[in-house]
C-alpha cells in the first residue's frame, strides 16, 4: 500500500515539473535565424574598394578621405616628412540612404591619375542581404558611379587630358560586390569591377576589367584589420607599350586599422594606390609598394540619423 | 495490482489535460526604454513568444535580440554588435513561475508577481517582477514592467558614451495568449 501512494505521489508530481520545463520547447522549431547577417563590414568601403554596406534609410554619412605621400622612394623620406607634406588625393562626400538599401551619394575629390578635380554621382543598390541560417550564403550589393572632371582641358590634343567635347571628361565604374561574413570575426569581399573611360592616352584602355578582394578581421568589438587588393585585367600590348616609355601599372593593395567609436569610423591604411576612386585607381596606379611608393591615408565616416520614421 | 493500473490509466488521461491547457504567444511585445542625460533610447519588439501553464503556474519568455527595432538604425547596430553581441547571444530568455495562490483559470484581473531567471547577454540573473495577469474566457493575458541593470548583465558601456546610454534600462511587457497548438 506505501509503494502505491509512492507510486502515485511520484506520477502525480512528474508531469508537472515535465511540463514547466518544456515549456521552451513549444518554440522550439522557430530557433532558426533566418534574418539578414548585419555588420559585414563596419562602413561602405573597406579601403579603397567599397563594402557590402549600404547606409540605413535617412542616414547620411559625411566622409572625408584622405591619401597622403610616398613614404619612401624617391618621393618620400624625410624631406617630405615621410610623405606627409604632400597629398595624393583628398575626396569630401555626403551619401545617403535613400532606403535600407539604396544609397545616393555626391562627391568631390582632387584626383590622383590622368585627370583632377574629379565630381562623382554614385549609387548602391544592396541586392541580396546572407542570412543567418544560410539560405542566402553571400550578400551581393551592386555599385556604380559616374565621375567628371572639371578640371582644365590640356593644349596637347596627345594628351589624355585634351578634352575636345564634354564626354571626353567622363568615366564610371560598376561594380558587383559578393560578400560574406564567416563568424563573427571574417568578413570577406570579391569585387567583380568595370571601369569605363571616355577619353584615355594612347594604347591605353577605355574599359577594363578587375578583381578586388578584400577581408575584414575583427579582433575587438571596436577595432578590425582590413585589407583590399585589385588585379586589373591590362592587356599585354598596352602594358608592353607603356612599360617601353617608363610607366609600368601596378595593382592596388590597401591595409589599414578600422577603429569604431559609435558614429564615427576611422580607417588608418597603408595603400600605394595614390587615388581614391575606383575610376582612377584601378586603371592608373603607376606606384608600388615595393619602391617605398605607398602612403598614410585614412577615412573618416560620420553618421548622422536624419530620416527615423 | 488492479488499482495501480487504473491510476496509471488516468494519469495517462491526465497528462495530456494539462499539457493542453498550456497557452502560448508568438507576438509578444516589448519595449525598452533607456533614459540618459543627453539621450532617451527607445526600441520595440513584437517577436517575442512567450507561453504559460496556469495549472503549474510556469512562464517562459524568449525574444530575438536583432528583433528590436529602434528609431535610429545606426543605434540599432551599435546595439546588436557593440552591446548585446546578438550573434552570440542571440535570445534573451526568462523562465520562471507565477507566485501567489491566484487561480489562473477564472476570469478577471489579477495583480502577480513572478520569479524566475532572466538570461540577457549570456548572463543569467534572478528577477521578481510585478505584473497583471487578465482572464477572459479562459484566455490569459499578461502585462510587466520592470529594471534592469545593464552591467547585472555584463553589458559594458564605455565612458564615453555614458552621458547617452542609462545604466538601469525600463522594460514594458504585453502577451496576448491563446490555447498551444501541439508541436
Amino acid at each position: 500500500m506505501l509503494h502505491l501512494r509512492l507510486l502515485t505521489a511520484l506520477l502525480l508530481t512528474a508531469p508537472a515539473a515535465m511540463a514547466q520545463d518544456d515549456l521552451g520547447a513549444i518554440f522550439g522549431k522557430d530557433s532558426v535565424r533566418r534574418d539578414p547577417v548585419t555588420s559585414t563590414f563596419k562602413s561602405t568601403r573597406i579601403i579603397n574598394g567599397q563594402s557590402n554596406e549600404t547606409l540605413a534609410r535617412g542616414d547620411l554619412d559625411f566622409r572625408v578621405a584622405h591619401r597622403f605621400g610616398d613614404i619612401g622612394g624617391s618621393g618620400g623620406g624625410s624631406s617630405t616628412f615621410f610623405g606627409l607634406d604632400n597629398s595624393t588625393d583628398i575626396r569630401i562626400a555626403f551619401e545617403y540612404g535613400i532606403t535600407d538599401r539604396l544609397t545616393a551619394g555626391l562627391s568631390r575629390s582632387k584626383g590622383n591619375g590622368n585627370f583632377s578635380q574629379m565630381w562623382e554621382v554614385l549609387g548602391k543598390f544592396k541586392l541580396l542581404q546572407q542570412t543567418h541560417d544560410n539560405r542566402v550564403p553571400v550578400g551581393i550589393t551592386l555599385f556604380a558611379n559616374a565621375v567628371v572632371s572639371s578640371m582644365k582641358s590640356s593644349p596637347d590634343q596627345a594628351d589624355p587630358n585634351y578634352f575636345a567635347k564634354f564626354s571626353d571628361r567622363g568615366s564610371a565604374v560598376a561594380q558587383l560586390v559578393i560578400s560574406r561574413k564567416f563568424g563573427e570575426m571574417v568578413s570577406l569581399a570579391l569585387l567583380p569591377s568595370f571601369v569605363h573611360r571616355n577619353r584615355v592616352g594612347f594604347k591605353d584602355m577605355n574599359n577594363m576589367f578587375a578583381m578586388g578582394l578584400g577581408g575584414r578581421l575583427r579582433f575587438s568589438k571596436r577595432v578590425a584589420l582590413v585589407a583590399d587588393y585589385f588585379y586589373s585585367f591590362r592587356d599585354e600590348e598596352s602594358k608592353d607599350y607603356y612599360e617601353s616609355r617608363g610607366t609600368k601599372f601596378y595593382n592596388s593593395l590597401g591595409v589599414g586599422v578600422e577603429i569604431e567609436t559609435g558614429g564615427h569610423v576611422f580607417h588608418l591604411n597603408f595603400t600605394n594606390a595614390t587615388a581614391i576612386l575606383e575610376n582612377q585607381f584601378i586603371p592608373e596606379t603607376v606606384s608600388t609598394w615595393t619602391h617605398g611608393q605607398f602612403r598614410w591615408g585614412f577615412n573618416i565616416s560620420r553618421r548622422f540619423s536624419l530620416g527615423g520614421r | 495490482m488492479k488499482r495501480i493500473f487504473i491510476i496509471i490509466a488516468f494519469l495517462g488521461l491526465a497528462i495530456p489535460a494539462a499539457a493542453q491547457n498550456v497557452q502560448s504567444c508568438r507576438s509578444v511585445r516589448l519595449r525598452f526604454f533607456s533614459s540618459a542625460p543627453l539621450e532617451d533610447i527607445e526600441a520595440m519588439s513584437t517577436q517575442g513568444v512567450s507561453a504559460i501553464n496556469p495549472a503549474t503556474r510556469a512562464i517562459y519568455f524568449k525574444v530575438p535580440i536583432t528583433s528590436f527595432q529602434f528609431k535610429k538604425k545606426l543605434m540599432q547596430e551599435h546595439f546588436n554588435e557593440n552591446y548585446l553581441e546578438s550573434d552570440k547571444f542571440p535570445y534573451a530568455e526568462f523562465k520562471g513561475r507565477v507566485l501567489g495562490t491566484t487561480d489562473l483559470t477564472k476570469d478577471g484581473t489579477w495583480p502577480v508577481e513572478a520569479e524566475g531567471d532572466l538570461q540577457i547577454h549570456g548572463v543569467t540573473k534572478s528577477y521578481r517582477v510585478s505584473g497583471t495577469i487578465t482572464i477572459a474566457g479562459g484566455n490569459l493575458a499578461a502585462e510587466a514592467k520592470f529594471k534592469v541593470r545593464v552591467a547585472d548583465h555584463n553589458i559594458k558601456i564605455p565612458s564615453l558614451v555614458i552621458k547617452n546610454i542609462a545604466e538601469v534600462v525600463e522594460v514594458t511587457m504585453s502577451a496576448q495568449y491563446q490555447p498551444a497548438v501541439k508541436p
